[in-house]
């Protein structure tokens, strides 16, 4: 027969201390993992639009980004953009500079591919399009969430690289050409993979997908 | 040798990026925005803390007060506003950075254009005396510095007595008063007469600060016909 020994009370203690912190770890790991747990995901079909025509829906690993395009501001960038997005240019293309809460950038066709990342070279790479010279004489208010062509230190050296500030950027205007502006989900773009010690980042996230929105 | 690398590692791991738009736009460090709302589009920065530019570092420039900020500012604002939105676009100017003891190579100066990068750095206490007028003089630069072709320095020579040679440049001569003469005889300057660029400059300045009228010395009528030609080729609609 086997004599039941009943556990003190400090082995009671201990017992509930390492559950509750197995709980902890385990919940804290799975919170580490996810990014995207607390970032709502929507559904472009369930909202209406006033101008579905400009609607991108600009797909990234935490979900779905809703951008308002603005041709009348920008008409050649626009164009541009639009014609990268029907070609599927932008899918699987890395943000390869990210500034926490500050800016992201994406759209190296040549080097931020992401079956042909090139760390050395990213941020520098052509769409093969040719560049277009920049729309900056518009006024335009870089509030958060707006969405503009990058160049280098020129003028007119626009091309496929495009960059989302996540906060306002009163110094932008008539630096850059805008070509609209984020309407749903800048919480998602919050969640892209960033680095402390530099704005560009070594294995960066992908946008999965840019389409033109089209009603189902 | 190894401690070293040590150390700059960890200083390196340990430093955050930091995002700082007006570095990334104009390539100064140590500013701050004072205003960005202005009628001409103007933007308008102060030092922060002093600040060293240039690949020897050798162009320099240090804070100032609040007090001071705020009154230059009044002053340097009245007097730009005079140009249009359009004109400053033509001419590339759009950041204008407020500093003291202003140098390069260790040589005190009023003002820095940068046309590449639109930007005017001035210096607020260079020159009380003729602030206004050194804010023309040194936008003239940003000017002459992006329409070179227009501002001929041959044509320019030109206009001058045969006998006159200027300095083999601004800072080579001693010749260096901003009071302006009675008896112009060619010149609105002693400045004037160190190199044709800040010859015209003095003369643009002068003609935005005071009204000329066509005097007896055809060389200064000369050359005030020239600087007022040569805007209009930049600007049709800009008003001395």
């Amino acid at each position: 027969m086997i004599k039941k020994i009943n556990a003190t009370l400090s082995e009671k203690l201990i017992l509930i201390f390492l559950l509750a912190l197995a709980i902890f770890a385990f919940s804290f790991t799975v919170l580490i993992k996810n990014k995207c747990l607390f970032v709502k995901n929507l559904d472009p079909q369930k909202i209406n639009f006033d101008k579905p025509k400009n609607i991108v829906v600009l797909n990234v690993e935490c979900g779905n980004v809703i951008i308002e395009l603005y041709p009348e501001l920008s008409p050649k960038a626009v164009d541009r953009f639009i014609t990268l997005i029907k070609s599927n240019s932008y899918d699987d293309v890395a943000f390869h500079r990210v500034i926490k809460d500050k800016l992201i950038q994406a759209g190296d066709l040549e080097f931020g591919k992401k079956n042909k990342l090139n760390y050395g070279k990213i941020g520098t790479g052509k769409s093969g399009l040719g560049t277009i010279s920049s729309e900056i004489d518009a006024e335009f208010d870089y509030k958060k969430g707006s969405v503009g062509l990058a160049r280098n230190l020129k003028y007119n050296t626009e091309d496929s690289q495009f960059f989302i500030i996540l906060d306002d950027e009163p110094l932008f205007e008539g630096e850059y050409t805008p070509i609209g502006k984020v309407i749903y989900g800048i919480k998602i773009l919050e969640k892209i993979k960033y680095s402390h010690r530099s704005e560009y980042v070594l294995r960066p996230d992908f946008i999965n997908t840019i389409r033109m929105y089209r009603i189902n | 040798m190894k401690i070293f690398k040590l150390i700059l590692l960890s200083f390196i791991l340990i430093t955050t990026v930091k995002a700082n738009t007006i570095y990334n736009l104009i390539k100064i460090p140590n500013l701050e925005i004072y205003e960005l709302k202005t009628p001409n589009n103007l933007k308008y920065f102060y030092a922060e803390k002093p600040f060293q530019l240039g690949i020897q570092k050798n162009i320099s420039c240090t804070n100032s007060s609040k007090q001071t900020y705020d009154e230059k500012y009044k002053i340097i604002s009245n007097n730009l506003n005079r140009y249009s939105k359009q004109f400053l676009k033509k001419i590339n100017l759009k950041y204008i950075v407020m500093c003291e003891n202003l140098s390069i190579s260790g040589i005190n100066t009023a003002g820095i254009p940068d046309h590449l990068m639109k930007t005017l750095i001035i210096d607020l206490k260079f020159n009380e005396k003729y602030f206004e007028r050194v804010i023309h003089h040194e936008l003239f630069h940003v000017i002459n510095d992006g329409f070179k072709d227009l501002f001929s320095e041959d044509e320019w020579k030109s206009f001058n007595n045969k006998n006159f040679e200027y300095a083999d440049c601004s800072t080579c001569s001693k010749k260096l008063g901003l009071d302006t003469y009675q008896n112009t005889n060619g010149f609105f300057t002693e400045y004037s007469k160190t190199i044709p660029s800040e010859d015209m400059a003095e003369v643009f300045s002068h003609l935005i600060i005071d009204r000329y009228q066509n005097t007896n010395d055809n060389v200064l009528n000369k050359k005030v016909e020239f600087i007022k030609n040569k805007l209009k080729k930049i600007d049709v609609t800009f008003e001395f």
